[in-house]
């Protein structure tokens, strides 16, 4: 609301206090250079490395590797790799979903709740808030070093899970297919909170202190506070999350390449695209960029539309002003 | 003085009365769930703490003497002898090769982040000021085309794009290059666009006037006045892209192969390590690269925790 009062009396509408037309004239051409010279760069950066590439993209998808003639073999490729029992695309598709899930159904409900935790003060929750953003600050490759060391057959882990009868694998949970994958998925969740909790935490103390009080007074506990009057309350940071989450969709992925460097079937969409481009072919990768355009374009194919659904879905949800 | 006295009072009695605040009294079942919650949330900060404990400890360690304590399984034990050397060995033999086959060593890398930082906190933070002011505060034809395709380039999932990406960065020679992270990093449509644009929508436009009442342009009301104004958010976000760009090692590795950082840089070392390698001098370069995100976040934790705000999409 604020924001549409501060739009609705802009400089254009109330220009200065000159009456004489001519003035007013060079005032808005003075308008115009400025806008040019404060938008001209951005915008062009924008062109360039977004819109061209984009388009440049599209047209890779159809063109051969090596003539660069029109084909739709790029696409045959892709189907193939996605429909055969061991295909990469099938396998780095499966995990991506499972990465992705975790995300919506795991990590974005727990943020709340930890959000909510600190937000209502619990003890220490200055240095919780702190330390539970340590994930975020701290490179990953430390967090990597760590918890592979910690759950190796010989780590501490082992060592509990020995207290209650279990054990890790001789060769790891890394270095087994049917184990990899889960394992990462367990790191992105140990150090997953810590940016939706900074958003939401946000969000929350923005929450004006009297609505809840005079829910307190009547009786309000605390999980219909939660439910009731801070989520809708925080709505447009929680919705504005969610659908970045969606539409990061098929780029959900934990860190492949610190872990097993795709190895054990743990590739995911976007780990595949990075092995094909590395080094464009001379440090490992395939360097074949039009197989990685055409799998985009698939899967862009399937993401917008499911987008612009969720966005059209959540526009239709009010949204609480205060 | 009396005015100071009168001050400290009133806060006094603001912080007594929010102390006071029915929000703040908790019912008994209340203070059980608190209660479990705390055992829990402590339990979790315990382990995200414990990395640092167990590559300071491991740090310090012989490079023998980690691979006994590894099998033995006592990651966590204290060093036999504390091997502080281990520190001035990440920082004069560990190194990677460039493309011409010259060794690259941390002191370079730690350069490299630093410039590569740099650049990426300018273009980033500094397009998305440009954009985010002029979107909020003026009503022009393009204003919603321009954010229209913010959103949409944010909210468009679109993938497989990095093969064009990399073909462009060949074309127009900036691949491995520095010039690199600038041009591709001067994006004043992404997330940090979002921030700005709410931001300055907040700043009364009563300022802008008062500006152009004392002959002031809009040039003068942008650098003087309203940027000066934006400062918590800008800090806020270059804080953040500086913690995203010194972590950052896919970038680097990708498109700045000749100019290892820290965070790439570390990686290539752990690539070499395939038949063993100094594990301690490798924790020790680690935990050095880590330190001046964390210091920086340790500075400035309150003023990120309290700018970072995200409001809807709707323009």
């Amino acid at each position: 609301m604020e924001n549409e009062q501060v739009l609705t009396k802009p400089y254009s509408e109330d220009p200065l206090p000159t009456p004489k037309k001519k003035s007013a004239m060079s005032n808005k051409r003075a308008e115009r250079i400025f806008l040019f010279l404060m938008l001209a760069l951005p915008l062009l950066q924008w062109l360039i490395f977004w819109l061209y590439v984009h388009l440049d993209s599209f047209i890779l998808a159809f063109q051969d590797k090596r003539t660069g003639e029109f084909t739709f073999q790029n696409f045959e490729k892709f189907w193939e790799m996605l429909t055969s029992p061991k295909g990469e695309i099938k396998i780095a598709l499966k995990n991506t979903l499972i990465y992705f899930s975790t995300e919506i159904i795991i990590l974005l409900p727990v943020s709340l709740l930890l959000s909510y935790f600190l937000y209502k003060k619990i003890l220490f929750y200055k240095g919780f808030r702190v330390i539970f953003y340590l994930p975020a600050i701290v490179s990953s490759m430390v967090m990597v070093e760590t918890y592979t060391s910690f759950i190796s057959p010989n780590g501490p882990i082992a060592k509990l899970l020995e207290l209650f009868g279990g054990s890790i694998p001789p060769q790891g949970l890394l270095a087994n297919a049917s184990t990899a994958t889960t394992t990462i998925v367990v790191y992105c969740i140990w150090t997953g909170f810590c940016g939706n909790v900074l958003l939401f935490g946000s969000a929350m103390a923005r929450v004006p202190m009297e609505i809840l009080e005079s829910a307190r007074l009547e009786g309000c506990g605390p999980f219909r506070e939660l439910v009731q009057l801070i989520l809708p309350l925080i709505w447009p940071t929680m919705s504005t999350q969610i659908i970045f989450t969606c539409t990061g969709i098929f780029n959900s992925s934990g860190p492949i390449l610190l872990f097993t460097n795709g190895a054990y079937e743990t590739e995911t969409l976007a780990f595949w695209i990075f092995a094909q481009i590395y080094g464009g072919g001379k440090y490992g990768g395939s360097g074949n960029y039009n197989i990685v355009s055409a799998t985009g374009l698939c899967f862009t194919l399937v993401g917008a539309p499911l987008i612009l659904f969720i966005r059209w879905l959540f526009d239709k949800i009010p949204t609480v002003e205060y | 003085m009396k005015t100071e006295k009168k001050k400290r009072s009133f806060v006094k009695r603001i912080g007594k009365r929010e102390s006071e605040s029915i929000l703040t009294k908790r019912s008994t079942p209340e203070k059980i769930l608190f209660g479990i919650v705390f055992v829990i949330f402590a339990l979790y900060a315990l382990t995200l703490v414990l990395p640092f404990v167990f590559m300071f400890i491991s740090s310090l360690k012989s490079s023998l003497e980690y691979i006994d304590d590894l099998i033995a399984g006592s990651t966590l034990g204290l060093p036999d002898k504390w091997m502080f050397s281990n520190y001035v060995l990440a920082f004069t033999e560990m190194s990677v090769q460039d493309s011409m086959g010259k060794d690259v060593y941390l002191p370079q890398m730690l350069l490299n982040s630093i410039w590569y930082t740099a650049e990426c906190i300018f273009a980033s933070v500094g397009a998305s000021a440009l954009t985010g002011y002029c979107l909020s505060k003026y009503r022009f034809k393009l204003r919603g085309f321009l954010y229209g395709i913010a959103i949409f380039s944010m909210t468009i999932p679109i993938i497989g794009s990095s093969g064009a990406a990399m073909k462009l960065a060949y074309n127009l020679g900036i691949y491995n290059t520095p010039l690199y992270p600038l041009l591709t990093g001067f994006s004043g449509f992404g997330f940090n666009f979002l921030i700005l644009y709410g931001f300055f929508s907040g700043i009364p436009w009563s300022y802008a006037e008062a500006v152009f009442m004392d002959g002031g342009g809009h040039g003068t009301t942008f650098f003087k006045i309203m940027l000066p104004q934006a400062w918590p958010a800008m800090l806020t976000l270059s804080i953040m892209t500086f913690i995203s760009a010194w972590n950052n090692y896919m970038t680097p590795l990708l498109y700045l192969p000749d100019f290892p950082t820290m965070a790439s840089g570390i990686y290539r070392i752990k690539l070499t390590f395939t038949r063993g390698g100094n594990y301690p001098a490798y924790y020790a370069g680690l935990l050095v690269s880590t330190l001046p995100v964390v210091l920086l976040f340790i500075c400035f934790s309150d003023i990120i925790m309290k700018n970072f705000t995200v409001g809807g999409l709707k323009g």
